[in-house]
């Protein structure tokens, strides 16, 4: 097929067009309509490329860092969460230049004047908003390649320098012929135009370039070192991807910081049909990337460079040994709640009937009081954000819930979706610091807030605002109260007082402890599993016999019992339920609930 | 093939023609009128077709703007000028840049532009529908001349065309409509013009024809580029609408220098051009001319924003939007939040990298131009759907229902025709609860709703059915209110504990001991029309308790703020579960005494059921192997023949929308009569004591239950089975809450007064008792006696049991009636 001769990684699109020109040669009947939103073998010599030839390392990961040295239709990859979904857009995909045809694929302008042109075909992409996943920890954010990659890839970048050069002249000189004939043609009945319009649009602009602060300043709440990006997709089922989906994007980057966006003159009918999303996300500012390979990513795409260890039982019961020990000991010697968090930490929903979330497990520890807080939640919040790929931490507090809208909402002006603390990718681990609220009164933004909250507990679900509608957005987040007394806003499933019996000095992990950690929780957490016939029965007899003893238990007690089984032998590794693991579960309910006597 | 219209598979004219449309929209930004001249020049051409058969719609760009009739503007109007739209007919470059295209002249005259479509056909065929086409044979006139007489007796400026009718009617002349909307659309008002002309010479507007009804809907999702240039139909919500932005069509300048007034000088190319010098001969004075902005004609264009509709967007998605531009009648029709259904014309335009740079960007902003909007019916349960003003002549947007909610009510119907419904709707009441079969079927009663009643002395009668469950705790009572509130439209779930009926804010207090974080919340007021599931109802706080009589019995909510009193609709139904007092329930005590609660709260609950934990292993076992089967089989637990929660909420609100029983005069026979009965059973005959079993309240719970149930059947009239149902929800309620445990029967006075008769008959007893007692030993203003020592006398006298409580509680009675007198604990006669 495509031999070297044109180099995949730094021009992409040479690629693409060459392959296209392939097949378009290839027969005299070439019907550009029949490659409609189809492939025509240009991702195969990527899939070639990346996969086969191991090219996929050499491809940088696109971040602030290596914003600065990617050069533009370079092919890099990007990792982010959907975070909005822009619609589809159409574009000239094909169009005969002379007498062969060309494609404008994976491009965001077209290489040469598109001026009137009998011949072309219109195609369609969809268009993301994709934004580095939220609550992301460090040693989970991927930054190679290292500075020796680097260096290759600029040895690369100017050995190649002349196909390159090429390639992108020809866009300049397009740009400024174009403009040339401007001048030369129409420009002076503009220029009268223009100056009567002035003010106006003087204006507008301003107008426009508030919004487009105030805009970024919101993505960068996001994260201060993230880079959010517009990832076009081709030929791909709409609903492949799906909103808070975490994917990884390979394909060519366009962006153009110099490129000042122009308002279009005078004619505001334009301006108002044209107003869409992308006018709030301009190409000088938010990168384009337009995506020729995606795969959706899951918690262990992101354990970097780890030896996944066969998983024999004794080493996981290994792991399972030395992590609960270092949980006891930042939980001061407190052990049923070590096992508690455990349980906690590899609790993800796997089914969902009606509107019960199963297998969630929300934890929340009462019996915190100020004095005690800061030791331990730092601690805890340390250790999660070291074992976790993605997590956060929310002080509850009666002003941040009267001020923060916690739901994303959706903007009608921008025509966007306007992320909020619970717009989270599946498996993040969220805590709320119960402690440091004090009495006072919540607006009715706090009100709705806290029905949010208390959603999300019961049914991991967030409501979506869409302002004449409220859309239900399945979550799937492991809840983590830190509260005084109970919690009555955020109820969880598992309620643990929390007895620390001392301060112990907390040993810092070795770094391999923490990899083999990663790797136990995000594997373990995904296992299948079963429950054999007698066990089934064991476990009915069990909860008669402890309904009979006493009457206020009900179905949430059991179900949540049967979730710490599940989670219980998951925990060391095995895919039945078996009696010892029953019984643990059945002494820890007993220690828990003897604290409460 | 032909399936694009970029496309170019045929034609006698010349290919670049069909080509243009997309790319004529490229360059008419800066000279979008091109477009529009050109239509205005095959509009003249067209006008005077009417007048000399063949209709030669050869455009010549170099047609002068003069040459437009008023018709012109209409129909700019709808395709206006300032919109780079590109039709096929347009080349929207400057002519002069290719000299192929200036020389636009279409070969064979009689067809239109790149097509197999013959204008003289169309022209006929269009006219033979409008003649001729009638929706019942028998019909004397056809459908669209009468409404053509219709519109111009009341000089209105459209027709509504049926899609469907054409459909019907010329399944060809349909598909071409649909395929070349903007030709066939435009033949059409010839046809429409030239029978008006007809009828009526001297009529001065110009009809349009609204095409509405296709025959198949798109989805926005599925808008792609084989679309562009077609006719199409999307549903959608509106989310945003543009101010009314005002095109200038024509203007009318003045010269400064002699005041004579120009000839209206109509747009062209999106601009009006400003006449150098006065065109009266006499004058001639250079740059004289003013605008008089009251002379001009404005047209009025507006952008609306369409986003799809909830259901329609599949899981994990956001919803798409798609930009509409309305025209005259079109703007303002539509208001955001309304659910619409729009036919128009999909159009593309490019966009340009800048405004100095002739190069586009090879990208296409999309847009629908609005032919006519429809209102689709809120198919949705939130009842009151206030009619909004019929705007205009534009479609029939009151009446208007979606074929697909047509269905949807026809299955619904399908399904209250079946004979178990009311039995299979119980069932399908939270079906994961198990037993309670009959307190299922009195929140589905409550689910319904009996209608209320508005008298026009202003009393009115509520519809909204009130219910209380006490019982043990572990007994799915709170299970059973989250599912209705899922269930319910605006439900409200709220703990007792804190609830200060009134207010959207809410206040969050800690407490002090045990550093519980407690919300409190108003919740009263939000749930007006739907169900107020109130959960801990006993730990209610008084005040809330009190706001809460005027909630279930007038409706309404009195809060007094800032010196004003205001009363709040709370037309809400309330359902509420309460736990015993003690932490079990005591059969031996009566309800009120279980769950201290006033009695004058009690007794306008309509039903009041007594969920009691029957420690039974069987029920326990049930659970455990659901709880089982729910977290390690296959999560579908299926109940036989159970409506889902879909099918289910679709149901009622469709009942509470659309359902409005009365009472069929046997069915009002027979309240009466069971009435009567239920009251006779308090006299036992031969005893003085009367108790009563049933009280007016009674019979208005009565009422509104069988109300209910004929709603659930979708009757329209009460049946005598309804209210023989009704008697026995009540009855069962009654008997699990009313019944005196000290002698069986049901008693009313246990609801209404907390005492029962039998209770209340030992009192007087006792009071007798203790009267004839301190008559014998104690004389008036004799020493004083303590209430013991009348105790221990009272007991060797009587054979009556009697507690100290009983005895203070006489004697007190006695005090107030000035017998005696009571300190502390001596008793002094007076």
């Amino acid at each position: 097929m495509v031999g070297p001769a044109v180099d995949c990684l730094l021009n992409p699109l040479g690629a693409v067009r060459l392959s296209f020109e392939k097949v378009a040669s290839a027969s005299d009947g070439f019907d550009p309509a029949s490659l409609s939103n189809k492939d025509w073998g240009a991702k195969d010599v990527f899939q070639k490329f990346l996969f086969d030839e191991g090219g996929l390392s050499q491809v940088p990961f696109l971040d602030i860092e290596n914003q600065r040295w990617i050069r533009p239709n370079s092919l890099v990859r990007f990792r982010g969460m959907v975070q909005d979904m822009l619609g589809n857009e159409f574009y000239i995909g094909a169009f005969k230049d002379g007498s062969t045809w060309k494609t404008n694929k994976f491009a965001d302008v077209s290489s040469i004047d598109m001026g009137p042109r009998p011949e072309m075909q219109i195609w369609e992409r969809s268009l993301f908003y994709c934004v580095p996943v939220p609550g992301q920890n460090s040693w989970s954010v991927q930054s190679y390649p290292s500075s020796s990659l680097i260096h290759r890839y600029h040895a690369m970048s100017s050995s190649q320098h002349g196909e390159k050069r090429s390639r992108g002249s020809i866009v300049d000189d397009v740009e400024s012929n174009g403009s040339n004939s401007e001048l030369g043609g129409t420009s002076s009945c503009f220029k009268k135009q223009r100056e009567e319009d002035l003010p106006s649009q003087a204006l507008q602009a301003s107008h426009c370039s508030q919004g487009h602060d105030a805009d970024i300043s919101m993505v960068s709440n996001f994260n201060k070192k993230s880079l959010s990006c517009l990832v076009k997709i081709y030929d791909s089922m709409e609903s492949e991807l799906k909103l808070n989906d975490v994917v990884e994007f390979i394909g060519v980057f366009t962006f153009d910081p110099e490129l000042v966006v122009h308002k279009t003159n005078s004619d505001t009918l334009m301006d108002d049909l044209c107003e869409d999303p992308l006018a709030h996300l301009p190409p000088s500012k938010v990168p384009r990337l337009h995506c020729l390979i995606h795969r959706k990513l899951d918690i262990q795409d992101f354990l970097v460079g780890l030896h996944i260890p066969e998983p024999k039982p004794s080493l996981i019961r290994g792991i399972r040994e030395t992590l609960l020990r270092h949980l006891t000991s930042v939980l001061g010697n407190d052990g049923v709640a070590a096992q508690c968090i455990l349980l906690h930490l590899l609790s993800t929903v796997h089914a969902r009937v009606d509107s019960v979330a199963v297998g969630k497990l929300s934890l929340n520890l009462c019996g915190l009081s100020a004095e005690t807080v800061p030791i331990f939640i730092g601690h805890l919040n340390l250790v999660v954000q070291s074992i976790l790929p993605f997590s956060q931490c929310i002080p509850l507090t009666v002003e941040y819930l009267n001020t923060t809208t916690l739901a994303p909402r959706k903007d009608y002006q921008s025509n966007r979706l306007i992320t909020g603390p619970l717009q989270l990718v599946r498996g993040t681990h969220l805590t709320f610091d119960e402690t440091r609220l004090i009495s006072g009164t919540l607006n009715s933004v706090g009100v709705a807030n806290v029905r949010l909250l208390k959603n999300l507990m019961e049914c991991q679900q967030v409501e979506y605002e869409f302002d004449y509608y409220k859309m239900e957005m399945p979550a799937d987040v492991q809840l983590l109260i830190l509260s005084e007394g109970k919690s009555n806003i955020l109820p969880a499933d598992l309620l643990l007082p929390f007895r620390p019996v001392g301060i112990t000095s907390v040993t810092t992990p070795t770094e391999e402890d923490l990899h083999a950690w990663r790797w136990y929780l995000a594997s373990l957490r995904s296992y299948s599993h079963a429950i054999e016939p007698e066990m089934q029965k064991v476990i009915e007899d069990d909860m008669v016999a402890a309904r009979q003893g006493d009457r206020t238990l009900g179905a949430a007690d059991f179900s949540r019992w049967l979730t710490m089984g599940r989670l219980m032998s998951a925990s060391f590794g095995e895919a039945n339920l078996s009696l010892e693991h029953w019984q643990m579960v059945k002494e820890l309910e007993r220690l828990k609930n003897e604290r409460f006597k | 093939m032909d399936s694009s219209p970029i496309n170019n598979t045929n034609g006698p004219s010349s290919p670049d023609d069909s080509f243009s449309s997309p790319i004529g929209a490229t360059n008419s930004s800066p000279a979008p009128s091109s477009t529009r001249r050109r239509r205005r020049g095959r509009r003249s051409s067209t006008n005077s077709g009417y007048r000399s058969p063949p209709p030669h719609p050869s455009p010549s760009p170099s047609l002068d703007p003069l040459f437009s009739t008023p018709s012109s503007d209409r129909r700019a109007a709808r395709f206006p000028s300032a919109t780079p739209t590109a039709t096929p007919t347009s080349f929207s470059e400057p002519p002069s840049s290719d000299p192929e295209n200036a020389d636009p002249d279409v070969p064979p005259p009689t067809f239109v532009w790149g097509t197999n479509i013959s204008v003289h056909d169309v022209n006929a065929a269009i006219k033979r529908f409008l003649q001729h086409f009638r929706t019942n044979p028998s019909d004397l006139e056809s459908k669209y001349m009468q409404a053509i007489d219709y519109t111009l007796q009341l000089e209105g400026e459209s027709i509504d065309v049926d899609a469907q009718d054409i459909y019907d009617y010329d399944p060809d002349l349909y598909g071409k409509m649909v395929r070349y909307p903007l030709e066939v659309l435009a033949i059409f008002d010839i046809v429409l013009m030239d029978m008006v002309s007809n009828i009526n010479p001297l009529f001065e507007k110009h009809i349009q024809a609204r095409i509405f009804n296709l025959k198949s809907s798109v989805s926005m999702r599925n808008l792609d580029p084989s679309d562009i240039e077609k006719m199409v139909s999307i549903k959608g919500m509106i989310i945003r609408c543009s101010s009314i932005i005002p095109e200038i069509r024509e203007a009318v300048f003045r010269c400064l220098m002699c005041g004579y007034y120009s000839d209206p000088i109509v747009v062209d190319r999106g601009r009006i051009v400003e006449p150098s010098r006065c065109t009266r001969q006499e004058c001639v004075a250079v740059k004289s001319m003013t605008m008089v902005h009251n002379r001009c004609r404005f047209a009025d264009k507006q952008i609306v924003r369409l986003q799809e509709t909830p259901d329609e967007i599949p899981e994990g998605g956001t919803p798409h939007t798609v930009s509409l531009l309305m025209h005259d009648k079109l703007v303002d029709a539509g208001k955001p939040g309304d659910r619409v259904e729009v036919t128009g014309i999909y159009r593309a335009m490019s966009v340009r990298v800048g405004p100095t740079q002739r190069t586009v960007k090879s990208i296409f902003k999309t847009y629908v131009d609005c032919l006519h909007l429809k209102k689709t019916d809120k198919s949705r349960l939130q009842a009151e759907d206030p009619m909004e003003g019929v705007i205009g002549s534009i479609g029939s947007q009151t009446a208007d229902v979606s074929p697909d909610y047509e269905e949807k009510v026809e299955k619904l119907k399908e399904l209250s025709k079946q004979p178990d419904i009311y039995d299979r709707l119980a069932r399908s009441l939270a079906p994961n609860i198990w037993e309670l079969d009959d307190v299922k079927k009195g929140l589905l009663c409550q689910l319904f709703g009996g209608s209320a009643l508005k008298l026009q002395s202003g009393t009115s009668f509520r519809g909204d059915i009130n219910i209380l469950l006490v019982g043990d705790p572990g007994t799915s009572k709170s299970q059973l209110l989250q599912y209705i509130h899922k269930l319910s439209p605006r439900g409200i779930y709220t703990n007792g504990r804190g609830n200060s009926a009134v207010g959207l804010t809410a206040y969050v207090t800690k407490d002090p001991e045990t550093g519980e974080a407690v919300l409190e919340s108003g919740a009263l007021v939000l749930s007006d029309r739907g169900i107020c599931c109130i959960d801990e109802f006993d730990k209610m706080s008084d005040s809330a308790r009190s706001m809460l009589h005027e909630v279930m019995e007038q409706q309404t909510v009195s809060i007094a703020k800032a010196g004003i009193i205001a009363s709040l609709n709370a037309r809400t139904s309330v359902l509420a579960c309460a736990n015993p007092s003690g932490s079990r329930y005591n059969p031996r005590m009566s309800v009120i005494d279980n769950i201290h609660l006033p009695p004058t709260l009690l007794s306008r609950f309509d039903l009041i059921y007594l969920v009691l934990d029957k420690a039974d292993e069987q029920t326990d076992r049930r659970l455990a192997k659901h709880i089982v089967a729910l977290h390690f089989q296959n999560p579908e637990t299926s109940f036989e023949d159970v409506l889902d929660l879909q099918t289910l909420i679709s149901y009622i609100s469709y009942a509470r929308k659309h359902i409005r029983p009365q009472l069929s005069d046997e069915a009002a026979e027979e309240l009466t009569r069971g009435y009567v009965e239920m009251r006779k059973r308090g006299n036992f005959p031969g005893s003085s004591k009367k108790v009563i079993t049933a009280t007016p309240r009674q019979i208005e719970s009565l009422i509104r239950l069988s109300e209910a149930l004929a709603r659930i059947r979708f009757s329209e009239w009460v049946e005598l089975a309804d209210v023989h149902e009704a008697f026995r929800l009540l009855e069962v309620a009654l008997q699990q809450s009313a019944t005196d445990h000290s002698t069986g029967t049901i008693d009313m006075d246990l609801i209404t007064t907390g005492v029962s008769a039998s209770e209340r008959m030992r009192r007087e007893n006792i009071l007798a008792a203790t009267r004839s007692l301190i008559m014998e030993k104690m004389q008036i203003g004799g020493s004083s006696t303590r209430l013991l020592e009348l105790l221990e006398a009272m007991k060797r006298q009587n054979t009556l049991e009697v507690h100290l409580n009983d005895l203070r509680n006489a004697v007190i009675t006695l005090a107030a009636e000035g017998f005696v007198s009571l300190h502390g604990d001596s008793v002094k006669r007076t």
